[in-house]
């Protein structure tokens, strides 16, 4: 069965180098950022990880922005994000706009507004809420401290509340960079929601399992592809309440076993992807957005991951990747590669779809001479 | 670890971009055996691709004989470009070796199905899997039905090892 839970546009106003900046990624299950450093492609991660991070309960508004987040330090506009979601056959958006008014230290939320098919479930000005009436529940206002975002503390009676709907796809949206140096396979309990280095790699892997046993076999399955050697993988109680990620490997000359933690980087990758890709079958459809996934993988292993992940989004959820990489360039296409470029750091970030750019021979050429950006 | 060069496996040498991003589509689809198939950096030209076999994979696919190769270019019109292709491979590799693309430029593909070259890639697997020609019958693909007819017998085993759909 085909279950959408893609973003179809995101929108940024006046947070770092994103000014006025709109994503419109509506019906690709895979997109991939590109352009020099310094152009924006991970602070996209950063604002979707400021939403994940709200949904995950993060709600001080000091604790999700500061002032130095502003473009430029430009306080009188206020801080936007806004994101449209197709979730369920219905279209979610949610729009948070900060503000930091004179003589404030702290950001406060001036607008916040969570839609469902364009119908409103709740809107907000400052500290004014207004729940409007959904299915059973009636109209109801109250006011909240300005410098909380209401998203993670409203809750509704109807079965299918749609904030709690929305609220645990966005916290379930996948935002990695991982740092496999620091990748261990220790863990003391479970999660479904890895942190953005997945350093939690073990209580992910814990989480899955215990989440869908059946999620083993498809990660099984993975690694098996890119480590034929691998004979399985054991997760066993090491004290009271914590387990270690272990990997057994076998040939016809015997069989070893390597914890987590001594595994290769690019094989802490792979595990990784693994981990991805079943959680997009299990507990998705998930949106994951992976700052270049071609980091610490072997060239001949680069175009393989990054084809693999797409097709595992490819009938369900959405992938956006970074990439440097000529080989995970190439495994996108025009139609669903963006460009994001700046004239300094004193311009904002502009992007455009690079099946919209006169591209004069090879794209990577291109790319490597410098001659792609205006 | 790329496709194990040692079971079978296949190479895709497109000629440019726009059909490398036509064999990107055809990667995506579901049911593809993983690490079955490799797309390769395009070649730039018809010529290019043709020269770049020779050059870096005649001795390749001697080595490695599970090997089979896509050779992905624009025919620009001329059907008899195939002709001239095949006489570029090395007869004892003929086999393992096919070329095929469109009759005019992916450009007009695209503009004749109304699909962009991603989803033309996925709609070609898709009949691949299926055994059907709901694409490849197209007026700019259909001349490459001799190749196909080989491709079946040898390709697609190795990308859709699955049962067929019914």
């Amino acid at each position: 069965m085909y279950h959408v839970a893609v973003i179809r546009r995101l929108y940024v106003n006046n947070y770092r180098c994103l000014q006025n900046f709109d994503l419109p990624i509506a019906g690709m299950p895979s997109a991939l950022l590109i352009g020099k450093n310094g152009a924006g492609k991970t602070t996209v991660g950063s604002a979707l990880e400021i939403l994940q991070k709200i949904a995950r309960g993060t709600n001080r508004v000091g604790e999700l922005v500061k002032p130095k987040d502003f473009t430029r330090g430009i306080t009188d506009v206020p801080m936007r994000f806004e994101v449209e979601v197709e979730l369920n056959k219905e279209i979610y958006g949610y729009v948070l706009a900060f503000e930091l008014p004179e003589k404030f230290k702290e950001l406060r939320v001036l607008e916040e507004k969570l839609t469902v098919e364009g119908k409103a479930v709740y809107t907000r000005e400052v500290a004014q809420v207004h729940l409007a009436k959904w299915d059973q529940d009636k109209i109801a206002d109250f006011v909240i401290d300005w410098h909380l975002v209401a998203l993670p503390i409203i809750q509704l009676f109807s079965p299918d509340d749609p904030i709690s709907v929305f609220k645990q796809w966005l916290a379930q949206m996948l935002i990695l960079r991982p740092i496999p140096p620091l990748i261990r396979g220790e863990s003391n309990e479970g999660t479904l929601q890895p942190n953005r280095t997945v350093t939690d790699l073990g209580a992910w892997f814990t989480g899955l399992l215990a989440s869908a046993p059946s999620a083993y076999g498809e990660v099984d399955d993975y690694l098996k592809q890119v480590m034929p050697d691998l004979k399985d993988i054991r997760n066993p109680l090491v004290g009271v309440e914590s387990r270690n990620m272990v990997f057994q490997f076998a040939t016809e000359q015997g069989s070893f076993a390597i914890p987590c933690e001594d595994l290769s980087d690019g094989e802490k990758c792979f595990v990784v992807c693994a981990l991805v890709l079943a959680a997009n079958s299990s507990y998705g459809p998930l949106v994951c957005f992976w700052d270049e996934p071609d980091n610490y993988l072997s060239l001949d292993e680069v175009g393989l991951f990054v084809s693999a992940l797409r097709r595992g989004f490819q009938s369900g959820g959405q992938l956006i990747a970074t990439s440097h990489n000529p080989e995970a360039i190439r495994k996108f296409s025009g139609e669903n590669t963006f460009a994001l470029y700046r004239n300094s750091h004193l311009e904002p970030t502009v992007v455009r779809l690079l099946g919209e750019l006169q591209i004069n021979g090879d794209l990577v050429e291109s790319l490597a001479r410098g001659d792609l950006w205006p | 670890m790329t496709p194990n060069r040692f079971r079978p496996h296949v190479m895709v040498l497109p000629e440019d971009r726009a059909n490398s991003e036509v064999a990107n589509g055809f990667l995506l689809d579901p049911s593809l055996a993983p690490r079955s198939v490799q797309v390769l950096a395009e070649a730039g030209g018809w010529t290019k691709v043709l020269d770049r076999f020779e050059t870096d994979h005649i001795v390749e696919m001697q080595k490695y004989t599970q090997r089979h190769m896509v050779l992905l270019f624009d025919f620009d019109g001329q059907e008899n470009r195939l002709a001239d292709a095949r006489n570029r491979i090395p007869p004892h590799l003929a086999e393992r070796v096919f070329v095929i693309g469109s009759l005019t430029e992916p450009e007009e593909l695209r503009h004749a199905t109304g699909l962009s070259p991603e989803k033309i890639g996925l709609e070609l697997a898709k009949d691949c899997r299926e055994d059907t020609a709901l694409v490849w019958g197209h007026d700019l693909l259909k001349h490459n039905a001799g190749e196909l007819v080989r491709m079946r017998e040898r390709v697609r085993p190795i990308l859709f090892p699955a049962p067929l759909t019914a």
